[in-house]
């Protein structure tokens, strides 16, 4: 065998791979089971055009992982398409509760892994960091530990003797990401003065075997170039880039649009049963995002949109 | 304007704002539930205005964690959603986008948090994850966020439940998500933080001695009676004959709530309701 670093390439001219696919092809290789971390934070910055596409491909028992999930894990709860959830929360804010998720976990068809907060992002750094551990230490006097039997173990800190829970590192086949643009090399930018579901959105993308990115626009390798100071998620560690304007629909794309509220709002009523629910899926989801998007409608989405000026 | 017009929720912030401390470093996450919002970040974020603005102008608010001292008197909307850019583009005095955050949780730098949950017990125990079997559940919550870290790592915890009735003051919560006392009055041994002191609802305040570990009426409402209190608490509460009546705000407090620190009434309602 050859050693490594040793291989003389001698090609004359190989061309740089595109890394731009389609929406279902970008989605095409999540196996049935994958544990798939979903970008954005309650109702902020989830890449929605990508969790349709689960929905329409109809993949199966997914392990969603995340820090605190919301209107994405609903849905995918809601469509049958979850087996768990990993995370700190799972809500609607303003909206109220997930109620397809809460339904899905009381009928037992989904379960849920209760991490707190800074344990939910800590097992994705360890995961970024390849960590064979991260210590846990705020536990005592609570019943956390009792319901994460494969994650945490106790242990005696080496160096002050203390009673830790090690925890295992989170296992991330697949980050789904929404941002705002990437070049077709998959260098993806994220907003000049962005808020921490952005931030937490490169965390995810670190501890991720594969990460795909929807964007609001794809633009020119020389704009990314101008902006390298925005890249974020350099090409490399990119599998696939998807267009997908209003790609985050009915959460927001920060400085792009807001929130639907009025959509949300029908959204939560319908999930207040399962036909209901059904109901809403057959509505709006459609063969393609288009056909979402037209259902949502022209006013809709310009209601919602935001021109920034800075 | 006068004192007798003060709203129960400017009677409990001036109270919470009361029991804040100059230096403090206040933390508070935008939490949800037309009650629980307003107890859990509304209350608590006027009354660290109302503080500042009188006895307390060292101390720090921590909005969620991301925003360090935000100018609420400017906000033009009800901040209804942890990251929405209308409280990123308001003043501040910092900005984070990202974790870990602009501060340490874990060495004690929170001096005071804030919290809520769907029960929380005699011992100060909050659930915020199930009502009855953690894998069976009757009822599935939101989980429990960041209230875990709070009771563990923070100074002190002041529990603002939006609702008060012996469904949600129970004798055991179904599931501890943030610590408080256990049964014997202790506090769990490891913990940095001091856990729950103050349990405040729309009826009355709790204040818990942490030489005992368990909630005490400190004070009842203007406009609310003791047996009103002992109906809507799920554990005995002994007699409340001498417990004395949480105080009216003064003019000057509530001059500078409706006025400075709330201007537009997006944090404890509409100024023409009070």
């Amino acid at each position: 065998m050859k050693p490594v670093g040793n291989e003389v390439h001698t090609e004359a001219h190989m061309e740089r791979k595109e890394k731009t696919a389609s929406l279902a092809d970008a989605i095409r290789p999540i196996e049935d089971g994958a544990h798939v971390a979903i970008g954005g934070s309650a109702l902020h910055s989830h890449p929605m055009a990508l969790v349709r596409e689960l929905i329409r491909q109809e993949k199966r028992d997914l392990v969603i992982i995340g820090e605190i999930q919301g209107i994405e894990a609903d849905l995918l709860c809601g469509a049958g398409v979850v087996r768990r959830i990993e995370s700190a929360g799972v809500g609607l804010e303003r909206f109220g509760q997930a109620r397809n998720f809460r339904r899905a976990v009381e009928a037992g068809d989904v379960s849920m892994r209760d991490f707190t907060d800074t344990m939910a992002m800590d097992r994705i750094r360890a995961a970024g960091d390849a960590m064979p551990f991260w210590p846990v230490s705020h536990l005592d006097g609570t019943d956390i530990a009792r319901y994460l039997p494969d994650d945490l173990v106790e242990i005696t800190c080496p160096f002050t003797g203390r009673r830790l829970q090690a925890m295992r590192p989170a296992v991330i086949d697949y980050a789904l990401i929404h941002t705002s643009h990437a070049d077709r090399y998959g260098n993806a930018m994220f907003p000049t003065r962005g808020l921490m579901p952005n931030g937490q959105d490169v965390t995810l993308s670190r501890a991720a075997k594969h990460t795909i990115i929807s964007v609001e626009k794809l633009v020119d390798p020389e704009v990314i170039k101008k902006n390298a100071h925005r890249v974020h998620i350099p090409g490399f560690r990119v599998d696939s880039v998807v267009e997908a304007p209003f790609g985050a629909h009915p959460s927001s794309a920060l400085d792009f649009y807001d929130f639907d509220s009025s959509h949300l709002e029908a959204y939560v009523e319908s999930s207040k049963s399962p036909a209901g629910f059904s109901e809403y899926l057959s509505e709006y989801l459609g063969a393609t995002e288009n056909d979402y998007l037209e259902k949502v409608g022209v006013e809709a989405l310009l209601k919602i949109r935001k021109v920034v000026t800075w | 304007m006068s004192q007798e017009l003060a709203t129960r929720e400017e009677v409990v912030a001036a109270y919470v704002a009361a029991n804040l401390l100059d230096d403090d470093v206040a933390f508070t996450g935008m939490v949800n539930g037309d009650a629980t919002a307003l107890y859990g970040s509304m209350i608590p974020l006027a009354a660290m205005g109302l503080a500042r603005a009188t006895h307390a102008p060292n101390l720090t608010i921590l909005l969620a964690g991301w925003l360090v001292n935000p100018d609420l008197s400017k906000l033009t909307t009800i901040p209804d959603s942890e990251f929405m850019p209308e409280l990123r583009d308001l003043p501040a005095e910092g900005f984070v986008p990202d974790y870990p955050q602009l501060f340490s949780i874990h060495r004690g730098e929170v001096t005071v948090g804030f919290s809520s949950g769907a029960q929380v017990d005699q011992h100060g125990n909050i659930n915020a994850v199930v009502i009855g079997d953690h894998d069976k559940p009757d009822v599935r919550l939101l989980g429990p966020v960041f209230q875990t870290e709070h009771t563990a790592y923070f100074g002190r915890e002041m529990v603002m439940m939006g609702r008060h009735s012996a469904r949600n003051f129970v004798t055991h919560v179904d599931f501890i998500s943030a610590a408080g006392f256990a049964p014997d009055g202790s506090r769990p041994a490891h913990l940095p933080g001091s856990g729950p002191a103050k349990v405040i609802t729309p009826l009355c305040v709790f204040t818990i001695d942490p030489t005992i570990g368990r909630l005490a009426v400190e004070s009842i409402h203007p406009g609310v009676t003791a047996e009103e209190v002992i109906a809507q608490t799920g554990f005995p509460l002994g007699d409340l004959s001498s417990v004395s009546t949480t105080p009216l705000p003064t003019r000057e407090q509530l001059e500078l709530l409706r006025r400075v620190v709330d201007p537009h009434g997006l944090l404890l309602g509409a100024p023409t309701q009070r």
